[in-house]
């Protein structure tokens, strides 16, 4: 079983290798010279300095150069976000579907081996090689946006961000490939088989991201003056879910703002900080987050609930399997 | 006598058609069997229970005595090759072999090796690359590579030319002929069977309709030649296959059982091609003119 499975996937399996030898090139390379310019900017005592009120605008100033300077590159790791969906589509969908559409399944379910060892050791075989895989692009995209992650503009917290690095990917990629086989079974043609992985993967990444995920664990609040100092620091990589100003009662009067004046300044007219925008005496800023340090936990949990559905999915796949004939 | 293949009451449908019904038949060890009916009688399906590859909706089938449904047992006993001989196109006959060996406990690699050296089979090239009459040759020697009891093959020459037909099926008899393996082939063309099987099950409409030796087939039935007849028992007849009637005399196909001794009817011998064809004709087809919008 394991001969046939590597001798019908090696090329794929060839294929796969080298694009992730490519992708991992291009990574070593950029992700050094991101690194370089990090050190060349003198970020990295900016980060060490970050929420000191010396550090001030030679490190906003250090950080935009280098923003400009990489912000095209971050945006390919918008691929990173395909490759599960990928590996789903190529590895997964075709499992069960192709034999089927072919007609091969009625060859190689008839010689000496049971359908469920046939299924146990291909989903096995294949799994494993998609956890190989996602594990490595894992850890090294994690690698490679570390410097983007360590300002503020580009949290690790972030969409995207967060979806293509550290664990996470792991996740995506094992559901992608186990709902790909399952679509396989239920669907035993290629091409529905790949349009069922690609709409049931996008819903469930999205509803799970926009919806799930800020409720993992309850998000704390945090208030602080519009006048004087107790701003959080933006470095620290919380994941900001909701934020405004608050006036004295406690009613919103400015969503998704925030409003900073230094200890004893005034605004241009000599009014008091905020009042252009109509705020009075004791009104505060206010904002619902989810901590920084919170960020491998939930790495944690999204993996785990992606990891727990592509079982679900393998273990159904597996009792359709039963039923084609 | 042993019966490689048993089926009792067996049925299998698909949503709310029924593809098989009813099928009680017996296949004794050593035969070589034709399931012979038209497109979308059940040949496949009956096979396909046979070989385990469904589970019947009703009643049960046995092979070699056990059920094969999720039965590894049974499987290393059969050698199955299913319609359009479905194989791995990008293998080579080589590595299917390989792939054969690691699949089944008991593999006769040097057989299938012989055989496709015998009839030419590059041994390195894709077997999608061969051509249809090949690849069946392939695809037989792989199941016969398994040393089958029974041997079940679904329309394995349907896709060939007359010449690779008949070339196909004097290799399949010539290897089974010594090792004593049971063969049960379907075919929807009955000149294919006709030559080589000694054993016939003819399938319509989901149904069996006619089952046993070839032999016994045969000198089973008459063709009665007399005046125009009526519908009244003729003494020695078990049943009226098939008549056609003219205003004076009726011809009647007939399922003897004993002499007809009533002068009035002349008796000639059928061939079985004749016998088939009237079961098969025997079928109804059922209109649809509402469907097609079309008067009746």
């Amino acid at each position: 079983m394991i001969w046939l499975t590597w001798r019908q996937h090696r090329r794929e399996a060839l294929f796969a290798l080298a694009g992730l030898a490519v992708i991992g090139t291009l990574m070593v390379v950029t992700g050094l010279a991101m690194r370089t310019a990090f050190n060349d900017y003198g970020l990295p005592e900016c980060v060490a300095r970050a929420g000191d009120a010396g550090a001030g605008s030679n490190c906003n100033r250090a950080f935009n150069q280098f923003y400009d300077q990489f912000s095209a590159v971050s945006l390919a790791g918008i691929l990173f976000l395909v490759l599960p969906l990928l590996v789903g589509l190529f590895w997964g969908a075709p499992l069960v579907a192709r034999e089927v559409e072919q007609g091969t399944h009625r060859f190689v379910w008839t010689q000496g081996v049971s359908r469920r060892r046939w299924a146990l050791v291909k989903f096995g075989l294949v799994g494993a090689a998609a956890l190989v895989a996602s594990v490595g692009y894992g850890l090294g995209v994690s690698w490679w946006v570390s410097p983007l992650n360590q300002g503020w503009r580009q949290n690790r917290f972030d969409a995207f961000f967060f979806d293509m690095q550290g664990v996470a990917p792991v996740g995506y990629t094992l559901f992608a490939v186990a709902l790909g086989i399952f679509a396989g079974t239920v669907w035993p043609r290629m091409l529905p088989a790949m349009a069922a992985t690609l709409v049931g993967f996008v819903g469930v990444r999205v509803a799970l991201a926009t919806l799930a995920r800020p409720r993992y664990l309850p998000a704390r609040e945090l208030t602080y003056p519009v006048q004087g100092t107790g701003e959080p620091d933006p470095t620290g990589g919380d994941w900001i879910l909701s934020s405004g100003v608050h006036d004295a009662s406690g009613r919103m009067v400015a969503p998704n703002a925030q409003v900073i004046c230094p200890p004893g300044a005034s605004g241009p007219d000599g009014r008091a900080c905020g009042a252009e925008l109509g705020l009075g005496p004791g009104a505060y800023n206010w904002q619902l987050y989810q901590p920084g340090s919170r960020y491998w936990l939930f790495q944690t949990i999204e993996t785990g609930i992606f990891v727990a559905l592509a079982v679900l999915l393998l273990v159904l796949a597996i009792r359709r399997i039963r039923r084609i004939a | 006598m042993e019966a490689v293949l048993e089926t009792d009451q067996l049925g299998k449908r698909y949503g709310r058609q029924w593809a098989l019904r009813d099928c009680t038949l017996r296949l004794p060890a050593g035969r070589i069997a034709a399931l012979v009916g038209p497109n979308g009688a059940g040949k496949s399906t009956l096979l396909h229970l046979a070989v385990g590859l469904s589970r019947p909706d009703a009643g049960v089938v046995r092979v070699l005595g056990e059920p094969p449904h999720h039965n590894p047992a049974v499987l290393a006993q059969v050698g199955f090759v299913a319609q359009d001989t479905p194989l791995y196109r990008d293998f080579t006959a080589t590595e299917l072999i390989t792939m054969g060996g690691r699949l089944n406990r008991r593999w006769d690699a040097t057989l299938a090796r012989t055989r496709l050296a015998d009839l030419g089979i590059p041994p390195g090239k894709p077997v999608g690359k061969l051509s249809g009459g090949q690849r069946a040759q392939v695809a037989l020697a792989l199941a016969l590579a398994k040393r089958p009891r029974l041997l079940l093959l679904d329309e394995p020459v349907a896709s060939l030319d007359p010449l690779a037909r008949r070339e196909f099926l004097q290799t399949l008899m010539g290897s089974v002929a010594d090792t004593g393996t049971s063969v049960l082939l379907s075919s929807h063309l009955l000149a294919d069977v006709e030559r080589v099987c000694d054993h016939l099950i003819v399938l319509h409409a989901a149904q069996v309709r006619l089952g046993g030796a070839v032999d016994d087939l045969v000198t089973a039935h008459r063709r009665l030649v007399g005046p125009r007849h009526d519908g009244a028992p003729i003494p020695g007849v078990a049943e009226i296959v098939r008549g056609s009637h003219t205003d004076r005399q009726s011809t009647l196909l007939v399922r003897t059982d004993g002499p007809v001794t009533d002068p009035l009817w002349t008796e000639h011998d059928v061939a079985l091609e004749d016998v088939i064809l009237a079961y098969l004709v025997d079928g109804e087809t059922q209109t649809n003119h509402a469907a097609w919008g079309v008067p009746a």
